[in-house]
């Protein structure tokens, strides 16, 4: 529980105002520097570097809680992905029920991915029957 | 990680995957499935396989007509779209996909309409999967024939000889030996007004003229008859679950109340120099379409025979054939339409 706490401590210190606003106030008070190993935040660090696929399962893994996994991953990628679905996907549904950002919804059979929420993890990707999804990194200005 | 789950109930199986998002479940039922493998032949991922249907059929071997692998299927649920018995059901969160207006479905209907139907039954006779059941209402037959009866007990000898005759079993006597105190052979006689269908029978066979009769519908004609009385009533029921929408009950109904619509269109071809009769595909047409002439005694029977009519078009005969003898054509699969372009390139694959 302390580990899980002090994870989201680190990453809560590196985008103080945007944890606050998702979180509530019920952390707010570690906020202050109390309680802070400056030993975990060095974790969390290293894990926010992560490839996005190791990041996410592991930070899932910590947590076992899909919401707040979604806002710290969400918050800590900053690298933007360009989702895209071709069509011969069949609307299985396997790659929404693997998101964990839960970025995929199904729309007339074809899945649709809200490439906002995409922190380019490629499960779906790995799990698509088809082999319908593509996904791109963006690099800003080039 | 989200991975399957397959339960395997006699020869039905299910197949589940769920997450927190939903439940997908695929359900086949055995009994249902007619062994034509159009579920193994739309399947994106090969997850399903033919079992071997002649030797199941034949042998009736405990088996599945159909296999899944788990591990392979992603509950996408065209097998379930495109089965023409709906022997594949798949349910997203227990609604089934055949009742979502996204999922492409098979146009194919049975229908009796109750307006037309006069409940004859021979569509319920020639259903090859027993899949229609008739209930009818007979008018009553004492509102149908009028007429007066009277037996004169005191001319009457207690002979028998009426209740011997009559046709309608309405004349009843009752019989006892006779004894000092009561020297008759018979204490009572009666007649069944509801049963009485004023034939005059007994009254010509009477021996002592103690019957006295008379049909009013043979002098009067039907005058006196409402024709209301003379209506067969009743109501008509299609087995949504056996029915294969072969198209018997629309063919045989005297009164075109049955109407079927089939959703593949196609042609059946046997090559009769290379069929041996050995009748496996008589035993898997799930629609009676192909059948031996009758042989003479002692005379091989003759090479199978056909009748397109009834024909859907599944394939099942052209799987089961050890000598290739039979080929199944479809032209044209009908579906509700759908926005998928792989559904529907899957679907027209069927063609062939």
């Amino acid at each position: 529980m302390t580990a899980v706490e002090l994870i989201r401590e680190g990453l809560s210190q590196k985008e103080v105002a945007k944890i606050l606003e998702m979180d509530r106030s019920t952390v707010s008070h570690y906020l202050n520097g109390r309680n802070l190993s400056w030993n975990s935040i060095e974790v969390a660090e290293i894990i926010t570097k992560f490839c996005p696929k190791d990041f996410l399962t592991l930070t899932y893994a910590l947590l076992n809680d899909s919401e707040k996994t979604r806002v710290i991953v969400k918050t800590c990628s900053k690298k933007s992905y360009k989702a895209s679905v071709e069509e011969s996907c069949i609307g299985c549904g396997l790659c929404v029920d693997t998101c964990l950002l839960n970025a995929i919804v199904l729309d007339d059979l074809k899945a649709r991915i809200d490439s906002d929420w995409c922190n380019g993890c490629n499960m779906c990707r790995d799990v698509c029957p088809t082999d319908s999804i593509k996904i791109l990194e963006v690099n800003n200005g080039y | 990680m989200v991975t399957n789950t397959k339960e395997v109930k006699g020869k039905d199986i299910c197949v589940q995957r769920i997450s927190p998002e939903e439940k997908r479940e695929l359900a086949y039922k055995d009994d249902v499935c007619i062994g034509c493998g159009i579920c193994a032949k739309i399947c994106p991922t090969e997850a399903i396989e033919l079992g071997e249907i002649g030797a199941i059929e034949r042998t009736g071997v405990d088996e599945s007509k159909i296999s899944i692998d788990e591990a392979k299927c992603v509950l996408c649920g065209m097998c379930s779209s495109a089965c023409p018995v709906d022997a594949l059901d798949l349910k997203l969160d227990e609604k089934s996909i055949k009742d979502m207006a996204e999922y492409p479905q098979l146009i194919k209907s049975a229908e009796i309409s109750d307006d037309l139907c006069i409940y004859c039954k021979a569509c319920e006779t020639a259903c090859p999967r027993d899949a229609i059941t008739i209930a009818r209402i007979l008018p009553e037959r004492s509102k149908l024939v009028t007429g007066e009866i009277e037996i004169d007990k005191d001319t009457c000898i207690s002979c028998g000889i009426c209740e011997e005759m009559c046709p309608a079993d309405a004349i009843e006597m009752e019989h006892h030996e006779p004894t000092s105190s009561d020297p008759t052979v018979s204490s009572d006689i009666t007649v069944n007004k509801d049963k009485c269908v004023y034939c005059l029978i007994c009254r010509k066979s009477c021996p002592v003229d103690a019957i006295k009769a008379v049909c009013r519908s043979c002098s009067y004609g039907d005058y006196d008859l409402n024709p209301e009385d003379s209506e067969t009533t009743g109501s008509s029921f299609i087995d949504e679950e056996a029915c294969v929408n072969c198209g018997w009950c629309q063919e045989i109904c005297p009164v075109d109340a049955a109407t079927v619509e089939k959703a593949f269109e196609g042609e059946l071809t046997i090559d009769q120099d290379t069929c041996e009769a050995c009748g496996a595909c008589v035993e898997i047409c799930p629609c009676n379409v192909l059948s031996f002439p009758e042989a003479e005694f002692g005379e091989q029977s003759d090479k199978v025979q056909a009748d397109e009519t009834y024909c859907i078009y599944c394939g099942a005969c052209e799987n089961v054939c050890p000598v290739e003898a039979i080929e199944v054509k479809r032209t044209a699969v009908k579906h509700t339409p759908t926005k998928s372009k792989s559904w529907e390139k899957q679907l027209s694959e069927l063609k062939t």
